[in-house]
C-alpha cells in the first residue's frame, strides 16, 4: 500500500468535487437554519431540505467521483500511474466517504447544537437526530456498495429509489414510536433503549457496507 | 510466435509477455509472446480489434491475463503492484484528461507522483507543442489533448513508453510534431517504446522491430529492414500453360491476362534464376512497402488458419 499515492489520489478528487462541496455545505447549513425558524412549516420545510441536501449530496458524489471515472474514461489516465488498484480503492472510497460526511457531519452538528440553543426547542429531541442522520448514512453506504459492485448508474439510482422509501417507512414508524415521542417532548436528553438499539444496528450496517466495499471493490482483477 | 530480436549486444528486457492470453465474450488473445529488449522501438501493427491494445493493457496491468506472465524491468505486472509503473509512459486513445482542469494542474497532479518529473523539460514540451498551462482540457482540440497527454507521460522521463496509437485521428502537423518529438526520445538509447498504430507509415519511421498482430496471436515479428528486405513483389509475363514453381514463400497476389503479381516473404538469391527457368520473363523485382507486407502477411495468415 502506497500511502502517498492515497493520499495525492484522495486530495485530486477532492479538488475535483469542491465547488459542488461547497454547494452541499451552504445548502446544508441553510436547511438547517431553516428548521430553527419560529414557525412549524418552516421547521417541517427545514428539515424536508436537509433530507434532500443528504441524498442528492450522497447519489451526486458517488456518480461524480466514483462512476464518472469510468465513464469519462480519466480512470485510465489515473491507473497509469504508480497506484495500485488498492491504493485507488482505498483512496476513492475514502473520498467519496468524506466528501458526503462534510455536509452530513456539518448539518448534524447544526441541528444538535440548534436544539439546545434555539428558544423553545425541547433538548429531549437530540436524541432523534443521530438516529435520523445515521439512518441516511445506511443509505448512503448501501448505495456506495452498489456502485462499488455493479459500476452501473442505473442500479446506483435504482437502490437509491430503495433507500428513499424505506427512509419514509422509516420516519413514519420512527415518529409513532411511543418512546421517541416521549423523548421529543422531554426538557432533558434520555437515550431509551430503543433509541441506543437502533443507533446499533445503523452503526453495524454502516461498518458492514463500508468492509463490502472495499471488499469488492479491491477484489476487482480489471478496473479497464 | 515469438515476438523476439536477439542481439548479443544487448541483454537486458525491459518488458516481456509470455504466453499471454486473455478471453472475453468476443474476443480472445492468445498466447502472446512479447519481448522488448532495452533502447529498441517496436511497433505493433495490426488491424481494428486485432488485440494491440488489450496486449498494451495487460502489459500495463490494467487488465489481468488469464494465462501467462509479463514482466517490466525483471519485476512481475499485476494490477495489485503500482510501482513497477513508475518507469512507464503509458498513452492510449481511449484516455481522457479532466475536462475542467487545466494542463498545469494535470503537471501538477503528475509531478506530486513522480520524484523523476522534469519541469525544464516539461516547459519546454509546452512551448514545443504550443500548449497554453492555463487551458482547460474543455477547450483542448483532439490534436492538442495529444499532446498534452504526451507531455504528460514525457516529462516524468519513463525508461518505457507504451504507446497505444498516439497518432490516431490526427491532421499531419500534429502528427509530424509528435513523431518527431519520439523522434528525440528514440534518440536516448536506454529508452525502450512500443508504439501501435495500424498506420504502418508512422510505425515504420520510427520502429527496429515490428510485430504483427492479428485476431488476437502474434503473426510475425522481426527487424524492421529485415522485413522491407526479405519481401518482394514479382511480376511475371508467362505462357498460358506456365504452372508456377514451388517456392517457399510465394504466393500469387493478382493475374491478368498473361501477367501474374507473386509476393515473396522469402527472397533467395537464385529466385529470379528459379523462376526464370520456370519459364516465366521476370518483369519486375520491387520491394513492397511496409503496409503491403503487412496486408500480406495478415491475409496469408488467415488462410493458413481457415485451412
Amino acid at each position: 500500500m502506497n500511502m502517498h499515492a492515497i493520499q495525492i489520489l484522495f486530495l485530486k478528487d477532492l479538488f475535483l468535487s469542491r465547488r459542488y462541496l461547497f454547494g452541499y455545505l451552504v445548502g446544508g447549513i441553510a436547511s438547517a437554519a431553516i428548521t430553527c425558524l419560529p414557525n412549524p412549516t418552516l421547521n417541517f420545510i427545514g428539515f424536508l431540505l436537509i433530507m434532500t441536501v443528504a441524498i442528492a449530496a450522497g447519489i451526486h458524489m458517488i456518480g461524480m467521483l466514483l462512476l464518472a471515472e469510468s465513464t469519462d474514461q480519466t480512470r485510465m489516465f489515473v491507473m497509469s500511474m504508480p497506484v495500485s488498484l488498492l491504493d485507488y480503492s482505498l483512496g476513492k472510497i475514502s473520498v467519496v466517504l468524506t466528501t458526503y460526511l462534510i455536509p452530513w457531519s456539518t448539518m448534524l452538528a447544526f441541528c444538535v447544537i440548534a436544539t439546545f440553543v434555539v428558544p423553545g426547542a425541547k433538548h429531549g429531541s437530540v436524541v432523534v437526530l443521530p438516529a435520523i442522520f445515521l439512518f441516511l448514512l445506511c443509505g448512503f453506504m448501501i448505495q456506495l456498495v452498489t456502485a462499488v459492485v455493479s459500476e452501473s448508474v442505473g442500479w446506483t439510482i435504482c437502490v437509491m429509489v430503495g433507500c428513499n422509501v424505506l427512509l419514509n417507512v422509516f420516519l413514519m414508524k420512527f415518529f409513532e414510536n411511543p418512546a421517541i415521542v416521549a423523548a421529543r417532548k422531554s426538557e432533558s436528553v434520555i437515550w431509551d433503549p430503543v433509541v441506543l438499539q437502533l443507533l446499533g444496528v445503523e452503526c453495524l450496517v454502516i461498518v458492514a457496507a463500508l468492509v463490502a466495499a472495499v471488499f469488492f471493490q479491491t477484489r476487482k482483477r480489471d478496473l479497464i | 510466435m515469438k515476438a523476439t530480436i536477439e542481439d548479443p549486444m544487448v541483454s537486458e528486457w525491459s518488458a516481456s509477455l509470455q504466453g499471454v492470453s486473455k478471453t472475453y465474450k468476443h474476443f480472445q488473445l492468445r498466447d502472446i509472446n512479447l519481448q522488448l529488449q532495452s533502447g529498441t522501438v517496436v511497433g505493433l501493427i495490426g488491424p481494428n480489434g486485432a488485440g494491440k491494445s488489450t496486449t498494451m493493457r495487460i502489459l500495463m496491468g490494467l487488465v489481468n491475463p488469464d494465462s501467462g506472465t509479463v514482466s517490466v524491468f525483471g519485476k512481475p505486472v499485476s494490477s495489485s503492484e503500482g510501482s513497477v509503473k513508475k518507469d512507464i509512459g503509458y498513452f492510449s486513445d481511449d484516455m481522457r484528461l479532466y475536462k475542467p482542469e487545466s494542463i498545469g494542474w494535470h503537471m501538477q497532479f503528475v509531478r506530486s507522483l513522480y520524484a523523476s518529473w522534469d519541469d525544464t523539460y516539461a516547459k519546454e514540451l509546452l512551448d514545443r507543442f504550443g500548449l497554453i498551462e492555463r487551458q482547460t482540457i474543455k477547450g483542448l482540440s483532439h490534436g492538442q489533448r495529444v499532446k498534452a497527454m504526451l507531455l504528460l507521460i514525457l516529462a516524468r522521463k519513463p525508461k518505457l513508453l507504451v504507446l497505444d496509437e498516439p497518432t490516431n485521428g490526427l491532421d499531419p502537423v500534429a502528427k509530424h510534431e509528435i513523431l518527431a518529438e519520439l523522434m528525440k526520445v528514440v534518440q536516448d538509447e536506454t529508452r525502450t517504446i512500443l508504439y501501435s498504430s495500424h498506420n504502418t507509415q508512422d510505425v515504420e519511421q520510427i520502429s527496429d522491430v515490428i510485430t504483427f498482430i492479428d485476431r488476437g496471436q502474434v503473426i510475425a515479428s522481426s527487424n524492421r529492414d529485415d522485413f522491407l528486405e526479405g519481401w518482394k513483389r514479382i511480376k511475371l509475363h508467362v505462357q498460358d500453360d506456365w504452372k508456377a514453381p514451388h517456392i517457399p514463400g510465394l504466393k500469387l497476389e493478382s493475374e491478368f491476362r498473361n501477367l501474374r503479381v507473386f509476393s515473396c516473404n522469402s527472397v533467395e538469391d537464385d529466385l529470379a534464376a528459379r523462376l526464370s527457368a520456370s519459364g516465366a520473363v521476370i518483369e519486375a523485382m520491387e520491394p513492397m512497402t511496409l503496409e503491403e507486407i503487412f496486408v500480406s502477411t495478415v491475409i496469408r495468415g488467415r488462410e493458413e488458419n481457415k485451412s
